[in-house]
């Protein structure tokens, strides 16, 4: 019953596609902070950090994403594809996760990085990605935990 | 886990626990509202640490807090009520809402512990005790009765 569907598959690839970039550059982040690769992969090439509250809050939700987000995302995958509920107990959790920083983001970040990045780039790989993915994810979850099969 | 499942009243210890959980995160939410109305008395009672009528490195910080208040109105109040009306009556979607709000609940700790630990010791405690650590024994809580939802 909640064995994996095409449409499952196309979540979590979409889901690794969007998280794995930004997984590697926070890793870069957690252990090398001041290196000019954390920046040019977190802000952009050519980009200073704001202020030390800009990079103090790159610098904890990336140890944050390393120890929560990514042990629920690659267990809420795991979960999935072994068809067992709990899997989409993560899988909805790891939606609900990515959706807050997003939220969070678009109010702190978005009058910074929209003007830099335009449109296109901020509505997908940027921002917009990782807030279809989480909705979807979550979403997809509780549809299918509920038994609506698809 | 057997004192998790053994009933105390209408419900079992695990599901008490997931509700005080949730009435702390309510609480918690209670606070992000206060700010959102009055900011600067919210800094005068200790709940934001960053006032904008301070200087350049106060005002990043209360941009940053009030992101994080507006997110939290946007996305985790509104879990926290489905999870808590869903749990008051025995609902599946009830434990999932929960399970997605303490994951919310652990990673904003976890984020202040990562981003404060050195500048704002209290903080990191206060987070840690009042929203990660019911947060992780809720989970604990429902999990262990997950049986118990329809």
């Amino acid at each position: 019953m909640l064995e994996p569907t095409i449409f499952t598959w196309i979540l979590i690839v979409f889901g690794l596609l969007t998280c794995g970039p930004l997984l590697y550059a926070q890793l870069i982040m957690v252990f090398k902070p001041h290196s000019e690769e954390a920046r040019k992969l977190l802000i952009g090439k050519g980009e200073e950090w704001r202020d030390k509250s800009h990079f103090k809050s790159a610098y904890a939700l990336a140890i944050a994403d390393w120890i929560l987000y990514l042990p629920v995302f690659i267990a809420g995958i795991t979960g999935v594809i072994l068809a067992q509920g709990w899997g989409y107990i993560l899988f909805a959790a790891a939606g609900a996760i990515i959706l807050y920083i997003n939220i969070f983001l678009w109010f702190f970040e978005k009058e910074y990085v929209y003007p830099a990045v335009g449109p296109w780039a901020y509505y997908t790989y940027f921002w917009g990605n990782f807030s279809y993915w989480g909705f979807a994810a979550l979403f997809y979850s509780i549809l299918r935990l509920n038994g609506i099969n698809f | 886990m057997n004192l998790m499942t053994k009933k105390f009243g209408p419900y079992p210890m695990g599901i008490w626990i997931a509700l005080i959980a949730l009435l702390l995160a309510f609480l918690g939410w209670l606070m992000q509202a206060y700010s959102l109305l009055d900011w600067e008395g919210a800094v005068k009672l200790g709940l934001q640490n960053g006032s904008f009528e301070g200087d350049a490195v106060e005002r990043a910080v209360a941009n940053k807090e009030r992101g994080e208040a507006i997110a939290d109105m946007l996305w985790p109040l509104p879990i926290a009520i489905v999870a808590l009306i869903g749990l008051l009556r025995n609902e599946f979607i009830g434990f999932v809402a929960a399970m997605m709000e303490f994951a919310i609940c652990i990673y904003f700790p976890l984020f202040y512990t990562f981003q404060l630990w050195n500048t704002d010791i209290e903080t990191v405690i206060g987070a840690n005790v009042l929203w990660a650590i019911p947060s992780l024994l809720g989970i604990i809580g429902l999990w262990a009765n997950r049986q118990y939802f329809n």
